[in-house]
This record gives structure tokens, C-alpha cells and sequence, in this order.
């Protein structure tokens, strides 16, 4: 939202009842809003991907970002956003870029995959593409059907989106949710259906490979779901669709630190949204993301950061004076403390085959890509 | 039409409601303001008692909540330090009410620009889009901005007593730490929303205790007031090395200003010779004043805000020594517990907008300024510097004879190797409150909603 729109018109509130808010406390999480059913929340969920497209486009529209497609998929007429977002949207885009690059430069003999959960209108995909035109990669998204069709829609309105999947027509006729191909495959599906005990019952995921060095990402995906939900589709994918010794990692951005101020203030404020963030209160801090990457088994290295971090250590001095010059940015008290509040976590388990690389000196793939990346010592 | 008298009456009662004053009404106020601040100094001569406001950003219902907690206009006297507008909802009404007041009772209220008064930045944080939305036409955007351009530049505060008269109030719950005797002198005090002392420090050294204590106390209490900002320790402030020699010592001026210093102004006079009626600039000492922060270093550095500059403690102990200050009280920058006083209390960060865009979680301060009983005589009640180019003695020690500057210079030189004897500071009472009841802002309970990263 602009902050035009965020205006409420004083005259359409006249007459209109005044309802008591939530105040000071959180009341988010499992139990507390008995009153929002379930769809209502998973409603919520899904439009939350039209605000990342929106972020996505005014950062590319100032020029934080470099990103060709973001305008393809937004749905909703672009809008500028305040430059603490924008700045803040740089940040995630650039710390998740940075861990994926990292993984797609560093060489090894076999496939590479990545799996995007909740990607939503993430353009990811075509911008890795052009970057890194001769890694093999297949890349798998998983989104609400809703969502997955609308992201075909836009990929078959718009032929630099389709042209880059290698197929002129897509072999879409009519509306479609799912499509797959050698290097890109959108799976519609609710997430959830990946926690199911019964191994039979899971569904079928065409063209992931159960061998290639896997990279699972969650950008404020898991976040949304109950930890123990998170904990059986963190399992089924890192055991059942990947072999137990696949290399594999995942790498998450999402929120920290609801226990102060600023914290139990999001989570009051993104309630009056039907939004909940289980994880957020399971793992408060950065030493409890670092643990619960452990606990996925991804034991061979963990990191974790809050973007606030990433901005101060991450981004070169060079970079830094560029995006300063982008926009006049007053808030800077108030993107501290936002920034603070978002984390991005990566872990993973470079498979027993890998381990016995690193005993003649090579060391895993991940290993590899991500043994410099600086993390923040303090929990 | 004409603004004035009754009609007036009138517009600050629509406006108290929240509702906006018609345009041909609006056109009228800017008008009356404008005529009014063109008679004010870039730095206005304030006498205490006076209550000292910082940021406001439209958050109207919480403006509201400090006239409550503060006095109503115009049995308080109010400085507000800038930033009435952008980021909030009700960057109009706010405005337009303060300028309503102001017009109605020019001496019992000040007004001085922040960086957000002017044209560019409020096209990027709200106002200009607020304004075209509550009105279909930018025209009262327009009349607000050559209201902005006369804003002044900063205020200069006089007569404030050096200690408080203790509040007689009940303690606060949440304080388990002896106060000081009321019979002692009381230099900061700080009372919550409902006028319960919070914390209370005495001039002598010997109530040390009580602000070591206040540092530690209510670290998680049910309470969503957070502790008082620890003083770092009483030893070594400036009350404490003071507590020599009269205890009503005469408190020197308190300089009022949004953002902070300027490496081109070394006195208040350098100020006053600025050329303000413009908008403000990308860079010079008038954009410095409304852009620059306190930081803990040495000298000046680069603002990560790309305007003004960060300043240590030794421009501001500097500066207050030359220019008779005891102290210096800015705003600009949001501090979780409402202030925030720095460099043994040579500066003090006062934030007004609490909850600050319905998202930060953070209490709101003022900062009261008591009267010196024993300066009695001096009952100044015009605001700024009408029909004399500035009064003599608020001028502080440049005005003086020219053996104080001889004097001024002389000290300077030897400053910073060890420092002088400061002036004592003024008593010092913070009311910390928190944001309106949301029940209370007439929106419906979704909005206002906060952007996240989603």
C-alpha cells in the first residue's frame, strides 16, 4: 500500500461502528482468534503475496533492485512504497541472493535444485536464469493453487516469461495450475498436504530429483504454519522426496524477536490482518532458529543473521553510499528496529558421501558455498 | 470570511474532533500564521514555565493524549519542537489545530520547523497525498508549506528554575527503589500518564542510589512502560559534579532546536542571521539544524541520514559553554522510552509520537520546565524577538559586555582538556505517556495497519 491509500477518508467512517481494537499485548498465535476461521486466515495468507510483488516493483522502480520481471507479475497498479520498506526489501532480496549465489558458483559434479516454498510471484527463477545461464538447475516452486495460477497467467501474458521456460506456448490452452518442465516446475499444492504421516498419501512431485544437491528456501512462507506442521514437511522433504544423503539446506527469511516493543506490536498489528506467525514465538531469537535448523537435520552447518546485520556487514561500503543516494531516508531509528526484527537463517547436511570429500580436502558443496558467510555471534 | 475571534473558537473545536476546516477557512489560518511568524526571530525567546514537545507526525489522538497528560492549551504553555506532519493519519488536523492555537494564543505556544516541514519530504511521507485526498486539490498542502517556510529555526528558554518542585503525587507501582527526600532538590523527575512518580533524582550526590536502582528496576513488567533510560550511572553527569555551591544556582538558557548543530554555527547569534523563509535546503547550517543527531564521537561526522551531521559530546559541551546554555533539548530522532538524555545531560532527545506509526511500540515523553521563583521580576510573556531585534539578556553571554567575551575566549581555549564547571541544569519533569486508546481514534479496528515485510 501507498501511503495514500494506507489514508483512511474520514468521511466514509462517519456512521460507520466503532469497534474495540487489540491493544499493547499480542493475542496472536494458535487459539487466540477462535473468531477468524481457518479460511479466513488462509486468505490472508495468499493476498500477503501481493504485497511482496508490490515491494518487489517499487524497489525496482527507484532502482534498489535489478530486476526486469518483478513488473510481470504484480497484479495490482504499482505504488511507491516509504523508503524504509524499499530499503528493507533490498535487504531480504540481497541476503537471499547472496546465500543462492553462492550455492549456484560454487562447483561440483552433480545437479543442483532449489525448492521455493509459498513462492508466490517471486521472480527468482528468470533472474537466476540470466545469471547463471550454464548451471544446471531444476528449480521447483510449491504455492496455493490460486496462486500458482495466477503466476501462469501472468507467465502466458507475458513472452519474456515464457520464452525463458524454453516452451513457446507453455502447452497451455485454458487456465492451468501447475506446469513442469526439465528446469522449472510450479507445484500447486497447500503445503500442509506435505506433512502427512502416511507416505502414500503425499502427493507427487514431478521432476524433483531425490539425488541433486537440494536448496529448500522459505522466504516468509513457514513462518504462517504451526512449528510441529513445519517440523513433518521439513521431514517429508528432506527424507521421503530427497534421499536421507542428499546433500541439502534451507535457507529462511522471516520474523524475530516478538518479545519487546516493537515485536509484540507486529504481532497485534498483523492480527487485526488475520495474519499469525506460530514460528515467531517458538523461535524468538536467533540462537533458537540456529537450533531449530539442527533439529530439521541439517547438522553439518548452520548461520543466522537479522537484517540489520546484513545491511551493516553484508553490503559492501560501495553499495552502501549507492542505495544511501537512491532516496532521502529520514527513519533511521525506525528501519533499525525493523530490520532488526527479520532474520535470515541457513543450514544444512552435506550427505555421507560428501563428508567423505571433505575428509580428502574438498569439503561439501555447501560447505564450500557458504563456510565465509558472516554470521551474528550474539543470540 | 475572515479567521478570527468566534470563527476561530469555532475551528479549534471542528478541529479537536478530528474533522477538517473547509479550504477557504484554511487559506485564512495560513494566512493569520504567517503574518504572526514573520514577526518571530529564527530563534524565538520562550520564558519558562513552558512544556517542551517533540515529534508529533500526525498522530492526532495522541496529541490529544499529551494535551491530557500535558494541561490544555492555554493553561500550559507548549514548545513544540517540529514534525507535526507525514507518517501519520491526521497530519492535517494536527497541523491545522496547532496553527489554530497558535494564532489564538500566540504567547502561550511556539512552534518551530522540523525537516518534515517542507515540500520534499512531505510529497514522500504523506502530507501532500493527505492533504489531496481530504481535499481533491493541493492547494491547503500548499498553504501549509508557506506556513512551514516561516517557521523558526529554534527557541531559546529562559527563567527555568534549576529544581522542581517535587510532585505530589503517589509513587507509580512499578518503582521499587528508594526516592529521595522531597525536602532535597529535586532535578529530574518523571511521572507516568496518570501523574505517578516513575523516578526521582536529587541534585546532591548522595542519591545516586535511586538512579542506579531506577536503571534496573521493571525490566519486564506487566507494564508496557519500559524503564526510565538509565542515567549510565549518576557518577559523572553533569548534576552530580555540580553539587557544589548554591543549590538555586540561576540555570542557563535551554536551546530548543529539531535536529541538532551545525558545524557552521558556533553561537545562537550565527543563527539568528540566517535567511529562514525558504524551504529548507539540501545542505548549510539551516538544513543541519533540522537534519543532525547526537552520536557517541568525537567531533562531527557523516549522518547516515545523507543531511545534517552526527556530533559528540565535546560540540555540545563546547557549544553550551559559549552560548550560557544548560542545555540543549531537540527531537528528530525516535527513542523507545520517550527521551533520552545524553553527555551528562548537556542534550536531551524528546520524542511526542507514542506508538510512532502504529508500529514502533514505543512511549512518548514531554519534557516540563518549571519557573524560577527567585527571577520573579521577569515576567516575559511576548513571543520572540518583536520590536528589538532580541531583548538583551535571553541573548546568553554573546550580548554581554565585551569582557564576558574576552572571558568566553579565554576559557574556550583551555575547554575540552578539562571542562569547565557547566551550568546546572534545569529541573527536569518528563511525563512518559502511551498511544490514545485505539477505541478512541474513530477508525475501525483494522486500520491503522502497519506494513510489514509479508
Amino acid at each position: 500500500m501507498s501511503s495514500s491509500n494506507q489514508i483512511p477518508n474520514l468521511r466514509t467512517l462517519v456512521g460507520r461502528g466503532r469497534r474495540g481494537g487489540l491493544r499493547g499485548r499480542a493475542r496472536g498465535g494458535p487459539g487466540a482468534s477462535s473468531e477468524s476461521s481457518a479460511a479466513v486466515r488462509d486468505s490472508a495468507v495468499r493476498a500477503t503475496d501481493q504485497d511482496a510483488a508490490g515491494s518487489r516493483v517499487s524497489c525496482v522502480e527507484l532502482g534498489y533492485l535489478d530486476d526486469a520481471y518483478a513488473k510481470l507479475f504484480a497484479t495490482q497498479p504499482s505504488a511507491r512504497r516509504l523508503p524504509l520498506l524499499n530499503r528493507g526489501s533490498y535487504v531480504r532480496t540481497t541476503a537471499i541472493d547472496l546465500l543462492i549465489d553462492r550455492f549456484l558458483a560454487t562447483p561440483t559434479r552433480g545437479l543442483k535444485q532449489i525448492i521455493s516454498l509459498g513462492a508466490g510471484t517471486d521472480t527468482r527463477y528468470w533472474r537466476l536464469r540470466d545469471k547463471h545461464p550454464d548451471t544446471p538447475l531444476i528449480y521447483h516452486e510449491l504455492d496455493f493453487p490460486a496462486n500458482a495460477a495466477s503466476k501462469l497467467l501472468s507467465v502466458q501474458r507475458h513472452s519474456e516469461l515464457q520464452d525463458a521456460l524454453g516452451a513457446s506456448d507453455l502447452g497451455l490452452a485454458g487456465p492451468q495450475q501447475s506446469y513442469h518442465s526439465s528446469t522449472y516446475n510450479l507445484h500447486a499444492l497447500d503445503l500442509r498436504l506435505l506433512a502427512a504421516a502416511d507416505t502414500a498419501s503425499l502427493p507427487d512431485l514431478p521432476n524433483l530429483s531425490p539425488s541433486a544437491n537440494t536448496l529448500i528456501l522459505s522466504e516468509m512462507c513457514l513462518c504462517y504454519l504451526q512449528p510441529q506442521m513445519v517440523k513433518q514437511i521439513m521431514h517429508t522433504l528432506t527424507t521421503h522426496y530427497l534421499s536421507p544423503d542428499t546433500p541439502a539446506s534451507l535457507v529462511l527469511y522471516e520474523p524475530i524477536r516478538p518479545n519487546d516493543a516493537f515485536g509484540r506490536t507486529m504481532i497485534s498489528n498483523l492480527a487485526t490482518r488475520n495474519i499469525h506467525l506460530p514460528t515467531l514465538l517458538t523461535y524468538p531469537e536467533l540462537t533458537d532458529q540456529r537450533a531449530r535448523l539442527n533439529e530439521y537435520g541439517f547438522v553439518d552447518g548452520r548461520g543466522a543473521v537479522d537484517t540489520a546485520f546484513v545491511w551493516r556487514e553484508w553490503v559492501s561500503g560501495e553499495e552502501k553510499e549507492r542505495v544511501g543516494q537512491l532516496e532521502m531516508l529520514d527513519e533511521m531509528e525506525e528501519l533499525e528496529l525493523l530490520l532488526r526484527h527479520y532474520c535470515v537463517c541457513w543450514g544444512w547436511r552435506d550427505g555421507d558421501e560428501h563428508r567423505d570429500e571433505e575428509r580428502d580436502g574438498e569439503g561439501g558443496l555447501f560447505r564450500r558455498a557458504w563456510e565465509g558467510v558472516q554470521g551474528n555471534n550474539a543470540g | 470570511m475572515s479567521i478570527g475571534g468566534s470563527d476561530l473558537d469555532r475551528a479549534i473545536t471542528q478541529l479537536r474532533a478530528c474533522r477538517p476546516i473547509p479550504e477557504n477557512q484554511v487559506r485564512e489560518l495560513c494566512y493569520k500564521a504567517r503574518e504572526l511568524l514573520i514577526e518571530e526571530g529564527n530563534v524565538v525567546g520562550v520564558d519558562a514555565p513552558v512544556t517542551i514537545c517533540g515529534d508529533i507526525h500526525g498522530q492526532f489522538h495522541d496529541l490529544m493524549e499529551l494535551f491530557r497528560v500535558g494541561g490544555d492549551v492555554p493553561d500550559t504553555n507548549y514548545l513544540f519542537m517540529g514534525d507535526f506532519v507525514d507518517r501519520g493519519f491526521y497530519s492535517l488536523e494536527s497541523f491545522l489545530l496547532l496553527l489554530c492555537l497558535k494564532v489564538r494564543y500566540p504567547d502561550r505556544i511556539t512552534l518551530i520547523r522540523g525537516n518534515h516541514e517542507s515540500r520534499q519530504i512531505t510529497t514522500v511521507y504523506g502530507f501532500y497525498d493527505e492533504c489531496l485526498r481530504k481535499y481533491g486539490s493541493a492547494n491547503v498542502w500548499r498553504y501549509c508549506c508557506e506556513v512551514f517556510d516561516y517557521l523558526a529555526l529554534g527557541a531559546l528558554v529562559t527563567g527555568a528554575a534549576t529544581t522542581l518542585d517535587p510532585t505530589d503525587g503517589p509513587i507509580a507501582d512499578n518503582v521499587n527503589c528508594e526516592l529521595p527526600d522531597s525536602e532535597m532538590d529535586i532535578e529530574i523527575e518523571t511521572l507516568n500518564a496518570n501523574g505517578e512518580i516513575m523516578f526521582r533524582y536529587a541534585r546532591n550526590g548522595d542519591s545516586q542510589s535511586s538512579a542506579a536502582s531506577q536503571a534496573n528496576s521493571n525490566p519486564a513488567s506487566s507494564s508496557p512502560i519500559g524503564p526510565t533510560p538509565s542515567r549510565s550511572g549518576a557518577a559523572g553527569t553533569g548534576a552530580t559534579s555540580s553539587a557544589n555551591g548554591s543549590t538555586r544556582n540561576d540555570t542557563g538558557a535551554i536551546l530548543c532546536v529539531h535536529g541538532g548543530l551545525s558545524p557552521l554555527i558556533d553561537s545562537i547569534d550565527k543563527i539568528r542571521l540566517l535567511d529562514r523563509k525558504q524551504e529548507v535546503p539540501h545542505e548549510g547550517a539551516m538544513c543541519d539544524l533540522l537534519w543532525s543527531d547526537p552520536d557517541e564521537i568525537d567531533g562531527w561526522g557523516l549522518s547516515p541520514r545523507g543531511a545534517g551531521f552526527l556530533f559528540g559530546a565535546d560540540i555540545v559541551k563546547c557549544f553550551n559553554y559559549k552560548n550560557d546554555l544548560s542545555l540543549i533539548a531537540r527531537a528528530h530522532q525516535l527513542v523507545m522510552e520517550g527521551f533520552k538524555e545524553m553527555f551528562d545531560s548537556t542534550i536531551v532527545t524528546v520524542w511526542s509520537a507514542p506508538n510512532y506509526c502504529y508500529r514502533c511500540g514505543n512511549v512518548a515523553a514531554i519534557l516540563e520546565l518549571g519557573e524560577d521563583g527567585s527571577n520573579a521580576g521577569y515576567q516575559r510573556r511576548s513571543n520572540g524577538d518583536r520590536g528589538g531585534g532580541g531583548g538583551g539578556w535571553i541573548l546568553g553571554s554573546n550580548a554581554g559586555p565585551n569582557g564576558t567575551n574576552d572571558e568566553n575566549r579565554r576559557l574556550s581555549s583551555v575547554l575540552g582538556e578539562s571542562m569547565q564547571k557547566p551550568r546546572d541544569g534545569p529541573g527536569r519533569r518528563y511525563r512518559v505517556f502511551e498511544a490514545a486508546p485505539q477505541d478512541s481514534r474513530g477508525m475501525p479496528a483494522k486500520k491503522p495497519v502497519a506494513d510489514y515485510f509479508l
